[in-house]
């Protein structure tokens, strides 16, 4: 999961990892000078009894989120869930204004209906957590469930993301756009849109996908922590990727993380004849759009439905925006 | 049964369509390249198909309309129901993780009596499923089986030897079945002489270093320059238009009226007709390489590639010849559908 979102590789080699070892620490510079330092915690149980031992203090410590992934269909759901209490009993001593988010991962395993199994694991797991807030999504790496779960996670953690809303929503006026989502350049996750703050709304459930072969893991503990001082629980509830928006368009509410999900491939596509993806523009019937470069970090994606407006006038103004945002990048994250 | 139509309006029922006949093995694939070329299923999802029961024929409006026969494992020159020489094509799927003897066999009847009653047809082999194996041994058993073919033909009769076999390495899980089903189209166009040509042209013109006419749907290309096609090149392309594809209903508004292709009401004044089009470039800098598209008939796109500079800096000249292709690819359709259609 973890090379899919965060390097470019694509769903299909992800049978080829080994396992994790003891915890592989990545930095991954996400906007400016905010530093995402991920810590990738093997699942196997030596491991995990390690991390709820002898190495307690330095795991949990200092933790900003904790993802905790379980295999939807798990052959033993009760150790699993051992492992998670004794996980959010040391989160809670050490780091207890983390956020928490649980992804039911491998969804795409699933025969039945599952709207209904994500619905019985989310009471489960909300009912072990006890006192502790926790966010449940249903994930696979086959589709796009997976970056609508790490936008939302990533959001949590952006300082300002109202901020950057609300320049959002002032250029797109300028753009006569319905919409301007900005992402993150290697991700390609949402990292704020121009839609007005909305409410959580409650989150569908996946797509129904089909899937081969699958390859038994234990569920793996991946633990957050990053140097931002802000508290991320302040930020939660503002402004929600993937919350309903466009107003009177109407427009499919998986956009944002199916955008995500289809720049990635073309990205990768780009990559294995050497080439490296830039910038798009298209000029299809249903809507105009222009996906470009906005700062050092980050990718914009402006949508017109207005017919009369050409990419060469959006792009003239993401050029004219680009200072703007990258100053305002460099302020919100505190540099 | 005829199934599984590109969107466009059912064309006069007396068209007369261009047959390929899609023969192999029980589970040698032959569904799954159906499948995943005109019905854009993902190669994955092939899994769960059921095996062919019957024939059945499907229909497909591209430059030229086609009618592709799926056929059982089972089926024989007697159960087909159809004299060989009806075909233009005929595609035999061949597992490469099977045993030969059986397809190879089956395979010779079917391109002798064909061969016999028109010398012209089209004689494909796909060596089906080569993602499975590495790249040296995929090819050592590629080799084997034309080798094996050729000398069972030779065997047969040496009358054989000018038969023009042509043989393809395939696989669903990546973009050597559209490779090598569209240089199987290829020969079923008979103005491809002329696309090509207008290719050159445009190509010659708006400074690009390589063009294809594709159709959009199944992410075929009817025609290319004379410029040798790259694989990886082949393979952006693919992908690029899978991604526009996708792209193209994913900002759908329901309240914005898809304004640019409703024709134009009686009584405003007529717009010229809106062709989509999208760009997308390649690295940062002009010297870069710009992949443009651009919809020439409602199926099909003419995909280029060029430096960004000069698609920054001619850009006027560039829409100018796409017009001018278009209006060639339109005349060249109209002669097309005239002759089948029985009009002219
Ligand atoms: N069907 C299915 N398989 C998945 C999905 N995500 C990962 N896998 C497969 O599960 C296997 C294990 O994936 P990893 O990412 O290595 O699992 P991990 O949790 O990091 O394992 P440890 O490092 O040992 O803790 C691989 O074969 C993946 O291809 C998914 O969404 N659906
Ligand atoms: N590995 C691999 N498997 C494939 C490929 N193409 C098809 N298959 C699999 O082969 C099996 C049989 O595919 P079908 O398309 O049903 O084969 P068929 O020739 O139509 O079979 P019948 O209708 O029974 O004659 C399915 O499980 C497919 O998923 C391929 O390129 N590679
Ligand atoms: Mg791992
Ligand atoms: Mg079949």
């Amino acid at each position: 999961m973890r090379s899919l979102i965060f390097s470019n590789n694509p769903a299909s080699l992800t049978s080829r990892l080994g396992a994790t070892i003891d915890v592989e620490q990545n930095h991954v510079r996400f906007l400016g000078d905010l530093i995402l330092n991920l810590w990738d915690c093997g699942g196997q149980d030596s491991f995990m009894d390690s991390y709820l031992s002898t190495q307690r203090s330095t795991i949990f410590q200092h933790v900003g989120v904790l993802i905790y992934v379980f295999e939807v269909e798990s052959r033993d759901m009760s150790k699993d869930l051992s492992y998670y209490r004794d996980c959010i009993d040391s989160l809670r001593k050490f780091s207890p204004t983390a956020n928490v988010f649980l992804l039911v991962h491998k969804m795409d395993l699933v025969a039945g209906d599952k709207g209904a199994q994500l619905e019985k694991k989310r009471r489960e797991l909300q009912h072990e957590s006890g006192e502790v807030g926790v966010t449940v999504f249903g994930t696979s790496i086959y589709d796009e469930s997976l970056y609508k779960a790490w936008s939302r996670i990533v959001h949590t953690i952006i300082p300002n993301a109202t901020i950057l809303s609300k320049h959002l929503t002032t250029f797109a006026e300028a753009c006569s756009a319905t919409e301007v989502i900005l992402f993150e350049r290697t991700t390609f996750l949402v990292i704020a849109t121009s839609n007005p703050v909305q409410a959580e709304s409650p989150f569908p459930p996946p797509r129904a996908i089909t899937s081969g072969s699958s390859t038994p893991t234990a569920s793996t503990a991946l633990a957050t922590s990053n140097g931002i001082s802000s508290p991320p629980s302040s930020l939660s509830g503002t402004v929600i990727p993937g919350a309903e928006g466009g107003d009177a368009h109407k427009l499919n509410a998986t956009r944002y993380e199916r955008t995500s999900e289809l720049v990635k491939a073309l990205k990768h596509s780009c990559s294995r004849v050497r080439e490296e993806f830039y910038a798009l523009e298209m000029e299809l019937p249903e809507f105009t759009a222009v996906l470009d470069e906005m700062t050092k970090n980050t990718y914009v994606l402006i949508i017109v439905h207005d017919p009369t407006i050409e990419t060469a006038a959006l792009k003239i103004n993401i050029r004219l925006a680009r200072q703007k945002f990258e100053e305002l990048q460099s302020d919100s994250v505190g540099s | 049964m005829a199934s599984s139509s590109n969107g466009t309006k059912s064309p006069p029922t007396q068209v007369q369509r261009t047959k390929v006949l899609l023969l192999g093995q029980r589970r040698s694939g032959k569904t799954s390249i159906q499948q995943v070329l005109f019905n854009d299923v993902p190669p994955k999802q092939t899994f769960y198909l059921e095996p062919t029961a019957r024939i059945v024929k499907h229909v497909y409006d591209t430059v030229i309309p086609l009618e592709i026969w799926d056929c059982p494992g089972t089926t024989t020159i007697d159960t087909l129901g159809a004299p060989l020489a009806e075909f233009s094509s005929i595609i035999f799927v061949i597992d490469i993780q099977d045993s030969y003897q059986q397809p190879v066999a089956r395979m010779l009847d079917f391109f002798i009596a064909a061969y016999q009653e028109s010398p012209d047809i089209s004689l494909e082999v796909f060596v089906h499923k080569a993602e499975a194996f590495t790249e040296d041994y995929k090819l050592e058993n590629f080799r084997h089986i034309q080798q094996r073919v050729i000398d069972e033909l030779l065997d047969i009769s040496s009358d054989y030897e000018q038969m023009p076999l042509n043989f393809y390495l395939t696989s669903v899980y990546d973009h050597s079945t559209h490779e090598a089903f569209s240089r199987v189209l290829h020969k079923l166009i008979d103005s491809l002489p002329y696309l090509e040509d207008m290719l050159n042209v445009f190509c010659a013109n708006s400074q690009a270093s390589k063009a294809f006419l594709f159709d959009v749907k199944s992410r075929l290309y009817v025609a290319t320059d004379a410029s040798p096609v790259d694989a990886g090149t082949h393979n952006l392309c693919c992908d690029y238009l899978k991604t526009l594809n996708a792209f193209g209903p994913l900002y759908k508004s329901s309240s914005a009226s898809p304004l640019r292709l409703t024709a134009s009401s009686p009584s405003s004044p007529p717009k010229p007709t809106f062709y989509p089009s999208a760009a997308v470039t390649l690295a940062p800098s002009t010297q870069g390489t710009t992949l443009t598209y651009h919809l020439i008939t409602p199926q099909l796109a003419l995909l280029t590639l060029m430096q960004t500079a000069v698609f920054e800096d001619r850009r006027g000249l560039l829409e100018y010849n796409v017009v001018f292709f278009r209006e060639g690819v339109q005349e060249i359709s109209q002669v097309e559908t005239d002759a089948r259609t029985g009009t002219s």
